[in-house]
């Protein structure tokens, strides 16, 4: 459960705004958190108010809206923080009462962002994160506080986990590698799955073609032209723009062994975790980013969660060209970078693919057949272009399906690749969309080793590796090696923990 | 088919004499009784298939028009296809169900036509759970569930007596696992050796 609340160090019980860090002192948060919550509210009332604004409603709802205020005031006056010498209490008094300790052993991040209701306020967020699977994807406790108060005590708690301050505000800090605008717009425009941009523009495309009909036919656009339209909104064109403001003024840098980003347009984020905490690097690159040889890197980290549904899984490196983003890998994250060999996939799982792509498009042709059929029957006495196109569209249509699913099934067998070091092991997949994973071995969870009846008759099989991702547990698949050269992640790991290798101090959960 | 062996060759940490009730290969079979909760479970589900489709075949024709053979067609196979899985699936699951837990890992091997092989190393254990559904209470059967920071894995149709084993086996191997790293030996405090 996430504790949201806001605080003014200043307006606390018995404390000083000048010392809000103070071990054992309780302070309250912000009042400006009784206007934030309450004024999303008076939103939906007002919409209420104006659909239903006859008789005794309106009155209804102000009593309803003062009511609320209320309660929130009561909330705020009866929330009280305790940064202790080991940890934060957020304590609330009400009907429901609330006792929540974060020992600063278990916390993965402390970080801020500012949105405009708290750039109206002068206040910021602080966000206090654990290092827990269960309740990844909402930070621990949200404490809206003054600004200068909020970024004091990030930077006293970033002291007591990574063991020296944070870069202060004036503090000049040198990224490796600068952003610019355009490089934030292309990320947003080509950071997006193709799978994704290929619906979208398909969406865009029917609804300009529906909307070109009506205008030649002279009849109005019909409703269909309009969902096509909001489609690709909401699929590509939403994404891209809020990945856009998300990352505007992007800046990452690394010192000692914390990473810190900074970035957004709207809302602003200051993100910084230890480097230890991270569990996985991806590489990826869209089929659109690899025509620009571009690629952007992700790192799989627990414990980021700002609680406002943004990705989780932080960006260490924006679409860059590929040797920039490599350049920025080795001095970021230097833990990650693999140096040892990969491998193809053995001959056997070509015999694998080419069976599983030759069953999919039989499976194709027999959904299609009929439908097929029908439609040549319906559309052959037509005539024109109509009638030439419409009769073979679907069987075209189902070749050309077939030939993306050979396409597919070519380069997946060409490109994936699996590789194993001394402390990394490395996935690499993709038909379209590419990704690496470079994973640590001490970071899996649980490996599973799956065999299909077709894979077992030509001695392959397929590896999941289970760990903790920014979105609490997610996993990995390979593509088709052979059983004991996936089985050896499972065993380095026990290997490694028998051995002594695997500090569990420093892999704690 | 053929899994491959333990750790390059290593034996897993406890692995000597095979536990009371285990193989030679040091893994334990499921009971028999795995197989009439499947086929009861299995039957369940059928029965509702069945019903799909008489409704189906009663009611559907006006909405389906020209499909509605098609669909009729289509149905049966898959009441067929799933027939013959009913039958033939629960003593395949039974014949390769095989688990193992040593002083270090939890190793499950199942599956009847995806064979999956799970391992679980014992320090990534968060959490065990005994659950028990109506069938398998009538049965006296009851699944583990292993819980990771990453996953889950399942020890299924246990035996009710087993299962409570195999649990408090996981819980006592986590806590001495945890015991062990707690420090032998109080820290000293700063100056204590001068008093």
């Amino acid at each position: 459960m996430t504790d949201d609340c806001s605080s003014d160090a200043g307006s606390g019980p018995g404390t000083a705004a000048d010392t809000p860090t103070r071990p054992g002192e309780k302070i309250r948060c912000h009042p400006s958190i009784i206007a934030e919550r309450s004024l999303s509210a008076i939103v939906v009332l007002a919409v209420i108010a104006t659909q239903l604004g006859r008789g005794a409603v309106p009155a209804v709802l102000a009593i309803l809206f003062i009511g609320l205020v209320l309660f929130n005031y009561r909330q705020w006056s009866r929330t009280t923080i305790q940064f202790n010498e080991r940890d934060v209490v957020v304590e609330r008094n009400t009907l429901f009462k609330m006792k929540k300790t974060l020992p600063y052993a278990k916390v993965a991040s402390v970080n801020v962002n500012r949105g405009i209701l708290n750039r109206v306020f002068g206040t910021s967020r602080l966000l206090v994160n654990i290092n827990s699977g269960s309740g990844a994807t909402v930070p621990e406790a949200v404490l809206t506080f003054r600004q200068d108060v909020a970024e004091e005590i990030r930077a006293g708690m970033a002291e007591r986990l990574y063991g020296h301050e944070t870069v202060a505000e004036e503090e000049p800090a040198e990224p490796p590698v600068s952003f610019t605008p355009a490089d934030v717009i292309v990320h947003g425009l080509f950071s997006v799955s193709t799978y994704q941009t290929v619906s979208g523009f398909a969406f865009l495309a029917y609804s300009v073609v529906q909307i070109y009909v009506s205008t030649v036919t002279g009849a109005g656009a019909g409703g269909t032209a309009l969902v096509s339209l909001l489609m690709f909104f909401t699929i590509q064109l939403a994404p891209s723009v809020s990945l856009i403001f998300h990352y505007y003024n992007y800046r990452v840098y690394r010192r000692g062994d914390t990473i810190y980003l900074e970035h957004g347009l709207v809302r602003t984020y200051k993100t910084s975790f230890d480097a230890s905490r991270i569990n996985a690097i991806r590489v990826k690159r869209t089929l659109a980013a690899r025509l620009l040889h571009r690629s952007c890197i992700e790192a799989e980290v627990v414990g980021l969660a700002s609680g406002s549904g943004e990705s989780l899984r932080p960006v260490l490196c924006l679409l860059k060209d590929d040797a920039t983003q490599q350049r920025l890998l080795e001095e970021l994250v230097p833990e990650f970078v693999d140096e040892h060999g990969r491998e193809r996939q053995p001959a056997g799982a070509r015999s694998v693919l080419l069976i599983r792509a030759a069953l999919a498009s039989l499976a194709l042709v027999l959904v299609t057949a009929y439908p097929s059929i029908y439609l040549y029957h319906e559309t052959a006495a037509l005539t024109g272009v109509t009638g030439l196109v419409l009769p073979y569209a679907l069987p075209l249509a189902t070749a050309a399906a077939i030939l993306a699913i050979s396409y597919a099934t070519y380069v997946s067998y060409r490109v994936t690749e699996f590789g194993t070091g001394t402390d990394l092991f490395t996935f690499v997949n993709g038909a379209v969309d590419r990704e690496t994973v470079v994973m640590n071995y001490d970071r899996v969870q649980m490996v599973r080793i799956t065999r299909g009846p077709v894979a077992r008759i030509f001695g392959v099989a397929r590896g999941k590796v289970y760990l903790l991702s920014a979105i609490g547990g997610a996993n990995v698949s390979s593509g088709y090696f052979a059983g004991s050269r996936l089985a050896a992640v499972g065993e380095t790991v026990m290997e490694r923990i028998a051995s002594g290798e695997y500090d569990y101090r420093k892999n704690s959960i | 088919m053929s899994f491959p062996g333990p750790v390059n060759g290593q034996a897993p940490a406890d692995e000597g004499s095979p536990e009371p009730g285990a193989g030679a290969d040091g893994y334990r079979r499921l009971n028999r009784k795995c197989m009439l909760s499947m086929y009861i479970d299995y039957a369940m589900w059928y029965a509702v298939l069945l019903v799909a489709y008489i409704l189906t075949k009663t009611y559907a024709e006006g909405f389906l028009g020209s499909y509605y053979d098609l669909i009729g067609y289509g149905f049966m196979l898959v009441l067929g296809i799933a027939l013959v899985y009913i039958a033939v699936a629960p003593p395949v699951f039974y014949a390769r169900y095989r688990y193992r837990i040593t002083e270090d890992r939890v190793d499950v091997r199942c599956g009847v036509l995806f064979i999956r092989h799970t391992l679980v190393p014992i320090e990534r254990v968060h959490q065990v759970e005994i659950t028990r559904g109506p069938i398998n209470n009538l049965l006296g059967l009851a699944d583990v569930t292993i819980t990771t920071a990453g996953g889950e894995a399942d020890i299924r149709y246990l035996e009710v007596d087993e299962a409570e084993k195999v649990a408090d086996r996981l819980n006592n191997l986590v806590g001495r696992m945890l015991r062990d790293r707690m420090p032998a030996t109080p820290i000293p405090r700063p100056g204590a050796a001068d008093e």
